[in-house]
């Protein structure tokens, strides 16, 4: 080509021009938190397993949930459910129906008899679980399969702990408890039933045959109600009482009943005698609104008849020919500072008495400390850990209800993982490491949600309240599997990369390269706009700035 | 979500010369991977002849024939008939031209080039003003918009240009936006496949021009659509008009606030707007329940 014509002809494209000098900032693909995983007590993988149903990817799915968490058909039922609290969905419309989902997942595993993966090595040390509720059957399942040996020692007859004997079967099929324990023991944990740790001599002889414990043993105390002889035959003990349904024993129970406590126990008493025929009211210090019961607990009771006496409390009790006469005033509750902690004020002028022929206090749950005195010096509601779980005692952890008043059956099993980790470490003669902390969360304002369609929170109907009263059947259904990946569709995926390539699309100077898993930015071309950034949908790339 | 479907064959290079963030470089994208290797551009003066690059380097794989601004529709006449002559039928032939170059200076010859319904594929890369000599206003910048030759906003509406392209009956004219690119390259395809005169008109909201960050385009491309001051729409034979987005979902007011050539806007102007476009609107649904 003459010197003239190349004026008027080009030779070469513009790709010896390198744009990137006018750069002062870099985007970054970071996969950042979502808000559901920092609120999950398990740490579960939300935005990755959600997206798994949505690609019908069901085992998989359940894959990504067992990591953290054996339950999740459990989980998907009787989870207070933080996550969706703290779903980013929210600020558009709903929260996602993360439950809903983790159950028809956890139901599907149960249906197709997925089997959890066995542990690859063995690592040749022992460690003892005193307690089989959720706390040490998660500990147990995350410590086999880091290959260790487990001896699980229980008291009842059965494991599962206030999963059995606890919530009742109409939110918690007993059928979904045994499928998801089964699975855990199936792994090789050595299972010793009837097997009470009762006293000091009995965890010592634990601790000195194996190489760490972890105490588990919940909180089976019913607290005392001021002014209530628990000693009377009207008066019944919500924990024997439930146990007993729970393992379908009858119950000796007047016609007409009081249950007092406005959380999630005192109305699972409340609607187990409900379905036993029984009249119910129950009686709580808090308003309605402050009830610390989920708020859908009560909206179900209250379709099955059962009536609310809010923010008010009982005084005395009188007997006459079988009948109680309860004198109560309406009070002024004041919540504390600290969890549990509160003050009431009667309101003068304000009492009003209730008949009843049994009266069931809920007011909570201590743990049983007592029977090791002698082996923990430290005092207190529960047993005292560092932050690993670990009590006073090397090679001793705990956790669960015994060790925290964060009493929520995922904050069990929480602990229960948090605690194996530890103890992994613990008994390869490790330094603990301390739980890594999350990295900020996701916000709502970098979801794109222009990418995201408008529908409407799925809900799995609930069975007819006639049918309900009827039988312990459970009350809540499970989303069908249309429902199911609608729903699955509504997630954000927040700070999780769906490769959804628009990043790599939106770059005006086609600066992203795809690659096999991912991309990767040319820095020779990127000018740093920020428009991936803008047009991701999920919050999975931020802009970095560079010196 | 929908994924973007089309498939980048290396048609558009990087090195080019675009602002940090132009739309008018990711729609460049999409349409010449969309035409393929098989086509010559004829490019008027504007950002786009900026961008495709001075000799001697190209960003672009396709020849390109950097012609005068009045003459952009009548130089692509050209480029085609002399193809035609040479046996090269199949050679797509796309004018680009920016709205200065379109619905001001260009017009003449986009007009004559439709009523003899030349067989090109014209694309005004609209972003409402002369904006790569610095930003004066055109007959496509909208009322009340402040240019460097308007500051304190234009006292006219925007041109009609759709309705002026109609009115030649020429077979395919259509809007489109950088907020949907799985929709314009649905446009390019079709319209490459149409023989005669084919116009699409793509929003490109510039950076410096309009006052808006350089992770924004598309966003605010977005909201002109969703707002109804940009509907994506098609126009067959000058008569049978079609919507591509049913619905208005947002106030005006949403799209005004984001650019800064709208900040000195009174309550009063902006519900004036407003009016203008549920009006535009509901005369645009006319002609489409009468298709
Ligand atoms: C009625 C009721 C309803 C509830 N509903 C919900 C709900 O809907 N959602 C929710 O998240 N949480 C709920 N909870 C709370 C939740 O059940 C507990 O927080 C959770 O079960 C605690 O688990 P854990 O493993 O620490 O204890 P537990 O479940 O109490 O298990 C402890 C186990 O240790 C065994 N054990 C005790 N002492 C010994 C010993 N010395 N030797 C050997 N074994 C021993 C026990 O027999 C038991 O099996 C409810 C609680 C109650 C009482
Ligand atoms: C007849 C003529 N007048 C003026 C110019 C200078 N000029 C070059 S590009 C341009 C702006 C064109 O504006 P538009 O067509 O809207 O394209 P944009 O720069 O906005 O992309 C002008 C005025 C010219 N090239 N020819
Ligand atoms: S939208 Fe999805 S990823 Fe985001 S917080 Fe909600 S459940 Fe988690
Ligand atoms: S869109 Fe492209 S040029 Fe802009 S910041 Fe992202 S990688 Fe860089
Ligand atoms: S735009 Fe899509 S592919 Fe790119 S980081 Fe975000 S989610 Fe991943
Ligand atoms: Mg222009």
């Amino acid at each position: 080509m003459s010197e003239q014509s190349s004026h008027l002809w080009s030779d070469r494209t513009t790709e010896s021009r390198m744009t990137g000098t006018w750069r002062d900032a870099l985007p970054d693909y970071r996969n950042i938190p979502a808000p559901c995983l920092g609120a999950c007590p398990v740490d579960g993988q939300i935005a990755v397993w959600v997206r798994q149903v949505l690609e019908k990817n069901y085992f998989a799915a359940w894959a990504t949930l067992v990591e953290n968490n054996p339950f999740p058909a459990i989980a998907g039922r009787i989870c207070h459910h933080p996550c969706e609290t703290a779903c980013n969905r929210a600020n558009l419309d709903e929260a996602i129906n993360i439950c809903g989902l983790e159950r028809f997942v956890g139901d599907e595993a149960l249906k197709q008899g997925w089997k959890l993966p066995k542990p690859e090595t063995t690592s040749g040390r022992s460690v003892a679980i005193v307690g089989g509720g959720p706390a040490g059957l998660s500990a147990a399942y995350q410590l086999a399969r880091a290959g260790h040996q487990v001896a699980l020692f229980e008291a009842n007859e059965q494991l599962g702990g206030l999963l059995r004997y606890g919530i009742p079967s109409y939110r918690l099929d007993k059928k979904i408890v045994d499928g998801e324990i089964a699975r855990i023991i199936d792994l090789g944990i050595s299972v010793h039933l009837n097997w009470d740790i009762s006293d000091d001599a009995a965890l010592e002889k634990l601790r000195d045959q194996h190489d760490a414990v972890f105490v588990a043993t919940g909180a089976s105390l019913s607290k005392a109600l001021p002014g209530l002889d628990a000693n009377q035959p009207w008066a019944v003990d919500s924990a024997d009482f439930l146990a007993a349904t729970n393992a379908g024993k009858s119950c000796d129970l007047g016609e007409k009943l009081i249950v007092i406590g406005g959380g999630s126990a005192a109305i699972d008493v409340a609607r187990t005698a409900r379905r036993l025929g029984r009249t119910v009211s129950v009686l709580a210090l808090e308003t309605e609104e402050k009830l610390p019961a989920q708020h859908t607990e009560v909206v179900e009771a209250k379709q099955e008849g059962i009536e609310f006496i809010c923010g008010s409390m009982m005084q005395s009790v009188s007997v006459e020919e079988g009948e109680l006469t309860l004198q109560c005033i309406g009070v002024d509750f004041i919540a504390g500072k600290t969890r549990g902690a509160f003050e009431v004020k009667p309101i003068d002028g304000s009492g009003f008495s209730l008949s009843a022929n049994t009266i069931i206090p809920s007011i909570g749950q201590d743990a049983d400390l007592a029977r090791w005195n002698n082996f923990f010096d430290s005092a207190g509601q529960v047993l005292q850990t560092d932050r690993n779980w670990q009590t006073e005692k090397p090679g001793i952890f705990a956790g669960g209800d015994v060790a925290s008043m964060d009493r929520f059956v995922t904050q069990a099993v929480g602990m229960g993982k948090h605690a194996a980790i530890a103890i992994d470490q613990y008994v390869r003669h490790q330094e603990i490491a301390e739980n890594p902390s999350l990295d900020p969360e996701t916000a709502y304002q970098v979801i794109n949600t222009a990418y995201h369609s408008r529908d409407a929170r799925n809900d799995a109907a609930d069975t007819d309240v006639e049918d309900r009263l009827k039988t312990f059947k459970e009350v809540q259904q499970c989303l069908a599997t249309n429902e199911a990946i609608i729903e699955a569709g509504r997630c954000f995926s927040c700070g999780t990369c769906i490769y959804c390539d628009n990043c790599y699309f939106y770059c005006p100077d086609m600066a992203i390269a795809k690659l096999d898993e991912g991309y990767e930015v040319n820095t020779d071309y990127c000018k740093g706009c920020g428009l991936c950034v803008a047009e991701c949908p999920t919050g999975s790339i931020a802009m970095q700035e560079e010196q | 979500m929908e994924q973007i479907n089309y498939k980048d064959e290396g048609q558009f290079c990087s090195g080019h010369v675009a602002c940090a963030g132009c739309a008018e470089a990711v729609t460049l994208r999409v349409i010449l991977n969309t035409i393929g290797p098989n086509a010559i551009a004829v490019v008027a003066p504007s950002c786009t002849a900026v961008i495709c690059g001075a000799a001697p380097a190209s960003s672009v794989k396709i020849p390109v024939f950097h012609a005068a601004i009045e003459t952009c529709a009548a130089t692509a006449s050209g480029v085609k008939r002399a193809l035609v002559k040479r046996g090269k039928d199949d050679t797509t032939v796309l004018g680009f031209a920016g709205d200065g170059g379109t619905y001001d200076i260009g017009l003449q010859s986009l007009s004559s080039a439709a009523e003899r319904n030349e067989d090109i594929l014209y694309i005004c890369f609209d972003n409402e003003g002369y904006m790569n000599t610095g930003g004066q206003k055109s007959s496509s910048t909208p009322l009340s918009a402040s240019t460097g030759s308007t500051p304190t906003g234009k006292t006219t509406r925007k041109k009609n240009l759709i309705e002026i392209l109609a009115a030649h009956r020429i077979p395919y004219i259509a809007t489109a936006s950088p907020s949907d690119l799985n929709d314009l390259a649905a446009k390019v395809k079709k319209a490459k496949s149409i023989r005669g005169t084919k116009v699409i008109i793509v929003l490109i909201p510039c950076l410096p021009g309009w006052g808006i960050g350089d992770d924004s385009a598309v966003k605010v491309a977005r909201l002109a659509v969703d707002a109804g001051v940009f509907p994506l729409f098609e126009v067959e034979d000058g008569v049978r008009y079609s919507l591509n987005n049913n619905n208005k979902t947002q106030p005006v007011e949403a799209y005004l606030k984001q650019q800064k050539r709208y900040r000195h806007l009174s309550d009063d102007e902006f519900k004036t707007i407003q009016t203008n476009v549920d009006d535009d609107w509901q005369r645009l649904q006319q002609r489409v329940d009468q298709s």
